[in-house]
């Protein structure tokens, strides 16, 4: 009996330490095959140990687009290319029209896919002549470069390929006509974001989905790209929108989803249009300067949403007599009434509810007629 | 693949047997042939088509092909599909896009360049030579005009031009094999404005290839056409969808063809045994030139274009 049960503890301890090693394995695997996805070292450094200290980076080689926000840099207006200034006109490129256009993407990464923390790299100090470069076979020519980065948006809204629409025959050989519409316009019209949008939805419970625009970009700090992260020229430019095919299900969802996935259906779907959210409606009304806040800034995120404490001391614990600026409410006391406690006027703590003067004053008068202050314009 | 099978191995030993010095590196992953050989990789999402075909016509400009019927602005050759003809050793179709229908899909069609072609394997007189550095090329001197590596192709690339009565021949793409010897690259890789096409050594390109399907998943169909397909080829391709539905074959074998077109040819048996040896005859007759090698059988003749060096007819 005791020995049977001594080599049930001998196997069961086998087991913990066989799978604790293969837990162990795992991991050193997973963190292995982890960076064997990434592309090699030798594309981007020189050396073979590169060091934090000596990264060895090679100037000009990711063939990614570089994430993450690049503060944006004033460029210039409109480059002109001219290598090839003997078959062509030069050709004369808008950086301003397009640089308006793709805040509404993925931003200067969109072209400007190599991003150091300077001033931007020219095409030209990568890409070289040569087409199927043994050097580096993923690595396009600057004519390819150029040809991949125009087309593959000029392309696609046009459904053509004109190439008249960069290159100019240089006068004298065979004439090209030309027709208005080629002409580029000096920069984007701006682009005002709707108020609200009203959407018609098959879905019979709710058809009416009313998604209020201008209040996510104030309340949630949002910039275009937040949600519009797979739009393109041919989006709005797209001179037959009826061929692009309609979306699927999933994907008319997955931008409401990137926040609202917890949500019910009737978060957004209703019979009828729903209105703004109202803050009033909660039971506290937001004053000035509570009403500019974004959400996020009393109901941290990635938590549901929770009534809070309306007292002001709830997120105002330092304030008192002596640092609060009672002018920030719009009513500067005079010296009488500043040398009081606040209690003495706020009685019950409630500093949403305006003071009775008569707590104190016999005679009568009233906070409109006689304020305890000068009266300032807030914005 | 990935195995030597019999008749790689038979290959290894006759190869060795007749030649003695046969290239070292025979062991390679799927072809046993030169794992140095070039090859090209189209990417098919690249390709603009529209208003280009720039390759078209690099491509006629190099080998010397009539222009004649060349207008690069005429669009409305997109309208039927094309293949390759004496005139045209590369062509570009038009394919629809099921989910862009704004951006359909341009394919450049030309002569595949198998690692084993059966093109090769069924020419009766070993005119198809497939190169050390990756192109099947053709000597038109032996060529004895009798349309088999027509028939052979899987891919029905080759043509044959009719319209000379002296010296007809077969007409397909040559991977510019002069060009290639000269140091330079394809024409029609060389002119692509998008670089759609891309020459390089073919292992290299296969690595690319991967590399473009790994980061983009959205925009390749996950399969490099030509690495496989007819026993492996050295133009590759890229692809936004299935190839069946950009016009390449259906069903490829992954085997290489010369097995299976040797089963079509043994069911003539009398093409066969009489057909060549009167050809030939014929041939020897009205040529003063000297064919050294009498074409023994198939299989022979594949396995000895495999062998050949530098793309002259004998060895
Ligand atoms: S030159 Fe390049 S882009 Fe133009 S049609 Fe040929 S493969 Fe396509
Ligand atoms: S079988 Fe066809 S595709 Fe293959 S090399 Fe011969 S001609 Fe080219």
């Amino acid at each position: 009996m005791h020995r049977e049960k001594k080599d049930r503890f001998k196997f069961f301890s086998l087991v913990v330490t066989l799978l604790l090693l293969l837990a162990l394995v795992g991991v050193r695997q997973a963190a292995f095959s982890q960076n064997a996805t990434k592309s090699p070292c030798s594309d981007c450094h020189v050396c073979p140990w590169p060091t934090a200290k000596e990264p060895c980076l090679k100037s000009c080689t990711r063939p990614e687009k570089v994430q993450g926000p690049i503060s944006a840099h004033p460029g210039p207006d409109v480059t002109i290319l001219g290598q090839l200034a003997d078959m062509y006109q030069l050709v004369r490129f808008n950086h301003k029209l397009h640089a308006d256009m793709v805040g509404m993407e993925q931003g200067c990464t969109v072209c400007h896919h190599y991003a150091t923390s300077g001033k931007y790299l020219s095409c030209r100090e990568c890409h070289g002549k040569k087409p199927s470069n043994p050097e580096n076979l993923r690595q396009p020519s600057l004519k390819a470069a150029y040809h991949r980065q125009c087309l593959s948006c000029h392309r696609e809204w046009s459904h053509q390929t004109r190439c008249t629409l960069c290159h100019l025959p240089v006068p004298g050989k065979t004439a090209v006509t030309l027709d208005s519409t080629d002409i580029i316009r000096p920069s984007h019209p701006a682009i005002t974001p709707p108020q609200t949008k009203i959407f018609n939805t098959p879905y019979e419970l709710g058809p009416i989905v009313t998604f209020h625009h201008q209040e996510h970009i104030d309340r949630f700090g949002l910039s275009c790209a937040n949600c519009h992260q797979k739009e393109n020229c041919g989006n709005c430019h797209d001179i037959q929108k009826a061929v692009r095919p309609a979306k699927s299900m999933e994907e008319v969802h997955a931008v409401c989803n990137n926040c609202h996935r917890q949500d019910g259906c009737n978060k957004c779907h209703d019979t009828k249009e729903k209105p703004k959210f109202s803050h009033a409606a909660t039971g506290w009304p937001l004053n000035t300067y509570h009403s500019k806040l974004d959400c996020r800034a009393c109901h941290p995120t990635g938590k549901k949403i929770a009534r809070l404490d309306s007292s002001c001391k709830n997120c105002h614990s330092g304030w008192n007599p002596g640092n609060f600026k009672h002018a920030v409410t719009g009513l500067k006391l005079d010296e009488i009434h500043s040398q009081l406690d606040c209690v003495n006027c706020h009685t019950e703590r409630n500093y949403s509810q305006t003071p009775n003067c008569s707590d104190c004053h016999a005679d009568g008068r009233s906070h409109i007629d006689s304020p305890p202050g000068e009266r300032l314009k807030i914005k | 693949m990935g195995n030597i099978n019999r008749r790689t191995f038979l290959k290894f030993s006759v190869i060795a047997a007749t030649l003695g010095a046969a290239p070292s590196a025979k062991s390679q992953e799927n072809f046993s042939g030169w794992p140095e050989r070039y090859g090209m990789l189209t990417d098919t999402t690249l390709c603009i088509g529209l208003n280009c075909r720039k390759c078209e016509e690099a491509c006629k400009k190099v080998n010397n092909l009539s222009r004649k019927n060349l207008n690069l602005s005429d669009n409305s050759v997109f309208e039927h599909k094309r293949r390759t003809d004496p005139e045209n050793y590369t062509v570009v179709n038009r394919f629809p896009n099921p989910n862009k229908p704004e951006t359909p899909y341009y394919v450049k069609k030309q002569c595949m360049h198998c690692d084993e072609p059966a093109c090769a394997s069924a020419c009766l007189v070993k005119a198809f030579k497939k190169t050390p550095e990756g192109p099947v090329i053709y000597n038109k001197d032996v060529c004895i005009g009798c349309r088999y590596c027509m028939v052979a192709c899987p891919f029905g690339i080759p043509s044959y031009d009719y319209f000379d009565a002296y010296t007809p021949q077969v007409r397909k793409c040559t991977m510019c094999y002069d060009r290639i010897q000269q140091g330079k690259i394809p024409a029609c890789a060389e002119i692509c404005p998008q670089e759609a096409i891309t020459f390089g050594k073919r292992k290299d390109l296969i690595a690319l290839a991967r590399e473009r399907i790994r980061s983009h998943p959205e925009r390749y169909h996950p399969h490099i056409f030509g690495e496989e397909e007819a026993g492996g080829t050295s133009w590759l391709y890229l692809t936004g969808l299935d190839s069946v539905q950009l016009g390449f074959p259906n069903a490829l074998a992954k085997t290489a063809y010369p097995e299976l077109t040797r089963g079509f040819l043994s069911a003539v048996p009398l093409v066969l045994t009489i057909w060549p040896v009167l050809l030939v005859g014929l041939y020897k007759f009205s040529q003063s030139r000297q064919v050294k090698e009498s074409p023994e059988s198939t299989q022979n003749s594949v396995e000895e274009s495999h062998a050949g060096s530098n793309g002259k007819p004998d060895n």
